[in-house]
Order: structure tokens, then sequence, then C-alpha cells
């Protein structure tokens, strides 16, 4: 068999190629270095991906649309728009009964403080983006790419290492699902009395400095699991010594805590373990 | 029963619909930073990215009431923005200079600045290589690839099926690998792989 061109092997990938090509070009994988290269680089390009920090919207958008909010909300309240003078454009003077203006602005403290700027550190042989760095040092970060990717990878982590260009000043209750903040600890979590640790853990307020904006892989897994309901706390936490995440939300009368694995995404919730906590204890 | 402070997603859009004043920016305010990242990096320019957002707004707003609840509101939200920016860059299209595709402003925008360890030369360079893309593959991979979505809901969000959502991001992927591989400092990638290589079937 000739060596996988690149589409053919992006497809395969995608899980489009299956049945009796599928398996041919799996065995061609499992004897070829060049195409597992290929195949490696290939898996890096997601990761890559996933790993530019989802842009803020500027605050000269934000004040944009909070005029064309305005206007909207105006148009609708005002009696004169069913003349239908073509006049929707232009809100009325009249103020619209208990408008006091919608401010996306004032929402700014929910926003990333431009914080933390992370590049995955690594590779394309980095299979998957480590999450669960026991701490916020550029050194934790490079050494699991160094793991998970091996030698080659190891030398360019270091050139292309993780930076974090200023201190993040969110705090964990500025958590929007547009903007999952993530708390980072040394906590080291296990399955026994799992909601009694988890309970702790709540009780006590993140670092200055310990917390950062989730990427788009663990933003779709906290997403994903906590669907319509508020969050209350997102770590990067050890669970059995392994790292994770543990993800708490109010799920009505309690809150919910989960522990997702490092690779848990939007597609794959994948979850090691989930406990449900009675209420009154995340916060007021 | 949803939380107080935190109504769900259909309820702040059942309660615009009936006449809250707050409720459409409450959910707009809630959704907005994923919103701009889908419109800026499928129209890859601040100022469309904002005329394509502030339409999808104001469709939405207006059109609230048509929303039948066959999907998720974020999925309803999405779609509107997808829609708005993909107009956009068709009747952009229509004009000459077609910002997708262009290879040589890729190289040229690459190679402003040569220090690879800063993050917002990763972000630079990903937003060049984006443009490379034929529009719809583009909006699949955003979607998919950079902001979480499961393939479900990008074929929900783009009105297809998740065979093509599947096929636009592999397509995607491989065409903008070679022009990625620096990223890494893996160097051997540039060479083995043709960017030529692989058509658009």
């Amino acid at each position: 068999m000739t060596h996988l061109d690149t589409d053919v092997l992006a497809e395969f990938r995608a899980g489009l190629i299956t049945g009796r090509r599928g398996a041919r070009i799996t065995a061609h994988l499992a004897g070829c270095d060049r195409c597992t290269a290929l195949d490696d680089r290939l898996a890096g390009v997601s990761v890559l991906l996933a790993s530019v920090p989802a842009p803020a919207m500027p605050d000269s958008v934000t004040q944009r649309l909070d005029a064309a909010l305005t206007a909207e909300v105006a148009r609708r309240d005002s009696p004169e728009r069913a003349r239908g003078d073509g006049a929707g454009e232009s809100p009325t003077p009249r103020r619209p009964r208990e408008n006091r203006g919608f401010r996306l602005l004032a929402l700014r403290v929910l926003a990333p403080a431009a914080a933390v700027v992370v590049l995955a550190a690594g590779g394309y042989g980095l299979s998957r983006i480590n999450f669960g760095s026991s701490t916020s040092s550029t050194a934790s970060t490079a050494g699991g790419a160094a793991t998970a990717g091996g030698a080659a990878t190891a030398a360019s982590s270091a050139k292309s290492a993780t930076r974090h260009a200023n201190a993040p000043a969110a705090a964990p209750a500025g958590i929007t699902p547009g903007n999952i903040v993530v708390v980072t600890s040394n906590r080291n979590l296990s399955r026994a009395d799992l909601a009694q640790q988890v309970r702790a853990a709540l009780l006590v307020p993140p670092a200055p400095g310990s917390t950062e904006t989730a990427r788009a892989q663990l933003r779709g897994c906290v997403l994903g699991l906590i669907g319509d309901h508020p969050p209350q706390r997102v770590e990067s936490v050890r669970f059995e010594g392994r790292p994770a995440t543990l993800v708490v939300a109010r799920t009505g009368q309690g809150d919910t805590a989960w522990i997702a694995a490092p690779d848990c995404s939007a597609t794959n919730l994948h979850v090691l373990d989930k406990t449900s906590l009675p209420s009154g204890i995340s916060g007021p | 029963m949803p939380d107080e402070g935190w109504p769900a997603d259909h309820e702040l859009l059942r309660r615009h619909v009936a006449g809250d004043a707050e409720a459409f920016g409450e959910l707009f305010r809630r959704h907005r930073d994923r919103l701009w990242a889908v419109a800026l990096r499928t129209l890859c320019d601040p100022d469309e990215a904002a005329d394509a957002l502030q339409d999808a707004m104001v469709s939405a707003f207006r059109r609230a009431g048509d929303f039948r609840g066959e999907s998720a509101v974020t999925t309803w939200l999405h779609r509107i923005v997808v829609n708005a920016s993909l107009d956009r860059l068709r009747r952009r299209a229509a004009r000459p200079a077609l910002p997708t595709g262009d290879e040589q402003a890729f190289e040229a925008l690459v190679a402003q600045d040569g220090d690879p360890a800063r993050a917002s030369d990763t972000r630079m360079d990903v937003d060049a290589a984006l443009r490379l893309l034929p529009p719809q593959q583009r909006a699949a991979l955003v979607l998919v690839d950079m902001l979480g979505f499961s393939v479900a809901d990008a074929a929900a969000i783009l009105d297809t099926s998740p065979g093509t959502v599947k096929s636009r991001c592999a397509r995607a992927r491989a065409r903008l690998l070679p022009h990625l591989a620096h990223l890494q400092g893996n160097r051997s990638a540039s060479e083995s792989v043709s960017p030529a290589q692989g058509g658009e079937t």
C-alpha cells in the first residue's frame, strides 16, 4: 500500500472511512512511521485550534450592540411602530418604561481580563491538551506535553512553551457560559467521601492569580455537563492522583459535582465520578 | 426548576416574547463572546463581524416568536449568527477581491513577526490560515475545533448533516496542516506535506 494522503487520513480520523477500507488504513498506520507521524500532526491541528483563546468582544462592538438593542426595545415598546412608517431604525424619543439601558457593558466584569494566554505546549505528537497541570507554572504544562508527546515534542515545547501574559484577575463568580473560568489548585480528591471533599473545596475561595479562562475543549465539556444549570466552580484538580477537572453546578435543590477526565469535551463527556451535594453548600 | 438568578435560556426567550424588556439582553449577553468568536472567525474581519453580529442580534430579537424549541436556544442563536456571517461572505464574494485562498497574503501576514513563542502570533497565524479555507469549511471547523461544539450541534447550526460537517472539518484540517506546522516547531512537517495535495472533491 502506498503512503496515505493527508485528505484520506483526515477523513479517516473524522470517522468517514470505515469497513474494509478503514481496516486497510488501520493496518497501514500500524506499520508505517511516516504515516503515523502525519496522523499525529493532523491530530495536532485540532489541538492547536482548540488552544487559541476565544477573542473577547471589543468594547466598541459592545457599545454598538447596546445601542442597537436599546433601539430595538424602544421600537417594540413604541405604539408608533404599528403605523409602519418605516422608522424602525430610529428610536422614538420616548423612553420605554423601566428601560435603563441594556448594559452588555456593565457586565464586562464577566469577560476574561484579557488574561491568560496559553499556548498548547508541545508538538503535533501531543494527542490531548493537559488540563490537569497542578500549578500555573510553565514547567508543569511543558512536562505534561513531554509525557504525552514523546521526545520530539519535548524539545520543541521548551521553545513554544506556555506563557502567561498577565496575572488573571477574573474571579470564579464571573463564570458565564461564554466564559468559563478555571481555578487551578493542588487539591487531590479521592473517590471515597467525594461529596465532603468537594464541600470543603467550595468553602475555600480561589487564591489570587490562580484562575484562567477555559479553552475550547474544556468549555465544551463543562457546558455539556451543566446544561442550563448555573455553574458554581470549575477547578483543575487531581483525582485519585491523576489530572482531572472538578465541575460544580447548582442543579435544583442542591448542587451536582462532576469529576471530568482530561479528555472530556462537548462530544465526549468523559466523567470519572459524580456526586450530588445537598442544598446550602456552595453558596448563599 | 431553574435557579432564580440563572433562568434557563428558553425561559429568557419566553420572557422576551412576553414583553420583558431585559430578557433578550440577558440572553444575548450570556452567549455574546462565543457568538462574537463565531462571527469573527467565520468572516476574518472585525468590522464585518460586528455588522453581522448586529444584523443577527436584531433578527433574533424580532424573530424570537418563531422559535419553536426544536433545538436549544444557543443552537438557534448560533445559527442566526452563522447565517448572517455567511450571507455577508456571499455578498462580498459577488464583488472582486475575495479574501479566501490568498496564499501570498497569508505568507505576508505570517512573515510579519518572527518570534514563534508569542501567543498573539499563534492567534494571528491561525487567523491567517483560516482565511485560506472556503467559508463553509471554515464555519464548520470554527464550531467544532475552536468552540468545542459536537458534530451534531454544529450540523444543527449549519443546517446540514453530521456527515457533511465531518467532511468539511476533515478537508479543512488537511488544508491547514502545512500552514500550521511551523507553530509546533516541527520542521519536517512542511517538507513532507505538499500544500497543493488533495483536491476539493
